[in-house]
């Protein structure tokens, strides 16, 4: 067991590694630099302005060395600049020089670096931002999985019913509809104050405020999270997972309630709730779980979307502002937390799917 | 509240020449007052010169207290002589403030300054300092302050630094620093600025965005790192494409009035959609800038909307270093080709008026009328037949923005409409401005100038930073130099006529329209009116009780 695990870590720094040097790769094309250098410097640089700006922040070297530099296992650049007569570098704090700094300073030394778009410490604004995406996720799983579960095994306990035809028609219908089409039509339905429903309640005197719910969960950031500013972008979310985690569910409660054993308990005269919540149950949440740890990487992209959709400047939002804006660091530590997230997630669904069925044996 | 009228010149000869011209017809009172107050006067004695009370400058003056938020950009702060947004401006303005602002009406008041003047022929500027203003770090505001800000804004070696372009001739050019003998502090409250060559641009350079006076030892620094500034209010948190935060800072006696409390700028991202959702959940009470149908839809859910007509524009420009825009009868083809009126419909939605393909508005005082010019389909096809090119492709690139987009597409419609082949492309905006200077043909976004000859001066003079058409004209150039040397606006407005013309005989580039810009906050925001040049000094604001 311990092996495995150790032998999964592993896994999750190699692809760490493979995958900051793809992205380092991709954001230090010339073309991405360029652009750095303009949305840092000035937006309408000449060409000449920009190679020089380049060069004078430390983007001059060849590749490898600054990867190695953002590592951690090379030393950091420095240079003199010539008109103040001071020093400049990586690892140098203003007014520094090069003796009085730590020769390296990368991930090994736990320094994630600087992120330019948001012009602070790229340490200081992942937590943040995570902690943010974190109570998005919360909720969403809180709705998603629930529900989803309900879902499925009232469709797969009688397999063809109508029962299970209806809600497989909406499982089928909401994981078909991608978060920017659900987003975008729960804004329109809900959170206008004239288009929707919005304008009818509000003129019956139904609702207190202009909106049913509201377009944006700015406010659950500072003001703290509300039915009324969270239900839209939580929905949106829970609602394109719930249907495929249903449809997995349905699939296997109907593959058991077709078993042997739930025969015999049949025959035995076993009632038929007793047979779906003490037999069948356990068996049928084997498959379900491990697509509910698959959700999370999925919840990952998903979260990009509605992040930005709805204002609220979590993890996937400082993503999309990272890569528009080519933010070398910040999308690295991006990655780190991804991949992270990704393997993470696949460990505790491999080790969970232990415990659910022993059968199943890690070597 | 900024002005001292009695500080102020009560008149100058040059400003009673405008008096006489605007009686006789040939100024408007906006182009008066813009030409009178750079002179020196103040906004009440410029009015008193031509015999009409002060109505619009007027403000009022909104009670105590109240916090404010504002939907607008929050990009990362830096040394304020390299701001290239307005939004950079508008968050330190409540820290930093202007020698001079530019007010909507045309316009200009000291607000660091109390007076200023200039001699007779426009080669030396006196500045007079507001007596009584502190550092909010306890130091006196002093002549030195203002000698070291024209000192740095001078200093055209530093990168990006856009203020050495507007101080002119106060750039030595060998040296890239003020000039010897430029800046003069003749004692602590006066400053003289002497100019090899007359500008009459000095002070709308002094009251544009990266303008900030900063303190004397602070220079070339991000403001946010150190926080001095004159100003009533201090950054209380700076989070960059979130929120910024000012509130008033207690520490600090303000010699001005101030009114709100706190300030919020909302970062909303670049989708109107989004501001308007967010605006309709109630997270902000004034728009930055409203733009296309969003004008009428935040007028539908009951908001105030201020309007303010602009030199702003979008030039559809070509680059005359690219074939085939190289050769003069494809652009004058396209010219032709295209109806202005048109464009103005479909790519505004008819909010501002119709532009004549050269980069001089009717608002600006030098702006000489010169006769249409002709749409002919027909003869356009048959001129680029002429030129050998009715095969070439033309590939028009644009920001994917509602203005870019929605205008260039009606620019090749009507392109295609006289037979042209025309690919559009459309790039986000991290893309499109890497390589603005040198597309072969795109639409750039210009933004009002106070007089007409400054945006001549930064993108049509050959060989400056910002000429994007790559147009090079001795004769312009020539002309040019002698327009900035004009003060009298009728004189000007001669040579201005050739200048126009020229850039319509040589097709520089297709300016289809001259645009209104819009503004929109919650009723009981007061002095929240849109600003020609976005301006917004959150020291004015307030609400209403």
């Amino acid at each position: 067991m311990a092996l495995f695990v150790l032998r999964r870590l592993g896994v999750m720094l190699l692809t760490a590694l493979c995958l900051t040097f793809v992205v380092f790769f991709l954001t230090n094309l010339a073309p991405n630099l360029e652009k750095l250098a303009k949305t840092q410097g000035n937006a309408r640089m000449s060409d000449a302005e920009v190679l020089s700006w380049l060069d004078r922040n430390g983007y001059g070297g060849p590749l490898l060395v600054r990867y190695g530099e953002w590592l951690g296992v090379m030393p950091g650049w420095t240079r003199l600049d010539e008109p103040t007569g001071e020093w400049r570098g990586r690892c140098l704090a203003p007014g520094q020089t090069p003796d009085e700094a730590p020769r390296r300073c990368g991930l090994l030394q736990g320094d994630f670096g600087f992120s330019t778009v948001s012009d602070a410490e790229v340490a200081a604004i992942i937590p943040e931002r995570l902690r943010l995406t974190g109570i998005l996720m919360f909720w969403a799983f809180a709705v998603m999985v629930p529900s989803a579960l309900l879902v499925g095994v009232l469709a797969g306990m009688r397999e063809g019913s109508r029962l299970d035809r209806a809600l497989s028609t909406v499982s089928i219908g909401s994981t078909a509809t991608p978060e920017y089409v659900s987003g975008v039509i729960f804004i329109v339905l809900l959170a206008s104050s004239t288009t929707g429903i919005s304008p009818l309640l509000s003129e019956l005197g139904w609702i207190e405020g202009r909106t049913l719910f509201l377009g944006s969960a700015r406010s659950a950031m500072d003001s703290g999270v509300t039915f009324w500013n969270f239900t839209l972008p939580v929905m949106t979310i829970a609602l394109y997972g719930m249907g495929y985690i249903a449809r997995m569910t349905r699939a296997s409660m109907a593959e058991v309630m077709t078993a042997q054993y739930i025969r015999t308990a049949r025959l035995k005269g076993v009632s038929f709730r007793n047979i779906v919540l003490k037999h069948a149950l356990r068996n049928a949440l084997i498959a379900p779980f491990t697509v509910i740890m698959l959700q999370f990487p999925w919840l990952l992209t998903g979260v990009v979307i509605v992040e930005t959709l709805f204002n609220y400047n979590g993890f996937g939002w400082t993503l999309v502002q990272a890569a528009s804006n080519n933010d070398i660091e910040l999308l690295l530590a991006c990655s780190i937390v991804a991949v992270f997230v990704v393997l993470v997630t696949q460990l505790i669904s491999d080790i969970g799917y232990v415990f659910l069925n022993p059968r199943i044996r890690i070597s | 509240m900024l002005n001292t009228p009695e500080t102020h010149l009560a008149t100058h000869p040059a400003a009673e020449m405008y008096a006489a011209e605007y009686k006789a017809g040939q100024l408007s009172r906006r182009e008066f007052m813009v030409r009178a107050t750079a002179l020196g006067l103040s906004a009440t004695a410029a009015y008193g010169l031509i015999g009409l009370k002060p109505a619009l400058a007027q403000r009022a003056t909104p009670p105590m207290g109240g916090s404010l938020r504002i939907q607008q950009g929050v990009l990362a702060l830096k040394d304020p002589r390299t701001y290239d947004w307005s939004e950079m401006g508008n968050v330190t303005r409540g820290l930093l403030e202007y020698l001079i602002e530019y007010n909507r009406d045309g316009s200009f008041s000291g607000v660091l300054l109390e007076s200023w003047e200039s001699n007779a022929d426009v080669t030396q500027y006196t500045l007079r300092l507001r007596p009584g203003v502190t550092w909010n770090n306890g130091d006196a505001f002093t002549a030195e302050d203002v000698a070291a800000n024209f000192r740095g804004w001078c200093d055209s070696t530093v990168e990006g630094n856009s203020m050495a372009a507007r101080m002119g001739g106060l750039v030595d050019a060998e040296t890239g620093q003020a000039r010897e003998g430029g800046i003069v502090v003749v004692d602590d409250l006066t400053v003289q600025i002497n100019l090899p060559a007359p500008d009459i641009t000095l002070v709308p350079g002094m009251a544009d965005y990266p303008a900030a006076i900063q303190h004397r030892d602070l220079i070339g620094t991000n403001p946010l790192d150190h926080g001095v500034g004159t100003g009533a209010y201090r950054i209380a948190d700076y989070q960059v494409g979130i929120a910024a935060r000012l509130e008033k800072n207690p520490d600090h006696t303000y010699w001005g009035e101030a009114y709100l409390d706190d300030v919020t700028f909302v970062d909303l991202g670049t989708d109107p959609a989004a501001w308007f959702a967010a605006a309709e959940a109630g997270e902000f009470d004034m728009t930055y800038q409203t733009v296309g149908e969003f004008v009428d839809l935040f007028a539908a859910v009951g908001w105030e909307q201020s309007d303010v007509t602009t030199g702003a524009t979008l030039a559809v420009r070509f680059n005359q270093l690219n074939a085939p825009y190289d050769n003069v009868e494809v652009r004058r083809a396209i010219l032709e080709a295209v109806d202005l009126s048109v464009v103005l419909e479909l790519g505004i939605n008819g909010q501002g008026t119709v532009g004549e393909n050269h980069h001089v508005c009717p608002i600006h005082p030098e702006y000489a009328e010169l006769p249409p010019m002709a749409v002919d389909k027909d003869a356009a096809m048959a001129r680029l037949e002429a030129a050998g090119q009715a095969d070439a492709n033309f590939t028009l690139i644009s920001l994917d923005d509602g203005l870019g987009r929605f205008t260039c597409d009606a620019v090749a419609a009507q392109m295609r409409d006289a037979g042209m082949t025309v690919t559009r492309e459309v790039l986000p905006g991290s893309t499109f401005w890497n390589d603005w200077l040198n597309y072969p043909f795109s639409a750039t976004e210009w933004n009002h100038r106070e007089l007409g000859v400054q945006i001549l001066n930064l993108a049509y003079r050959s060989g400056v930073a910002w000429n994007e058409t790559a147009f090079a004209n001795a004769e312009f150039d020539t002309l040019l130099d002698q327009a900035n040397g004009i003060q009298d606006a009728a004189a000007r407005r001669e040579v201005m006529a050739r200048l126009q013309q020229i850039m319509q005989e040589e097709a520089v580039t297709i300016i289809p329209y001259w645009r209104s810009l819009f503004r929109h906050y919650r009723p009981g925001v007061v002095n929240a009116d849109m600003h020609p040049k976005f301006e917004i000094n959150i020291h004015h604001l307030g609400l209403s009780a």
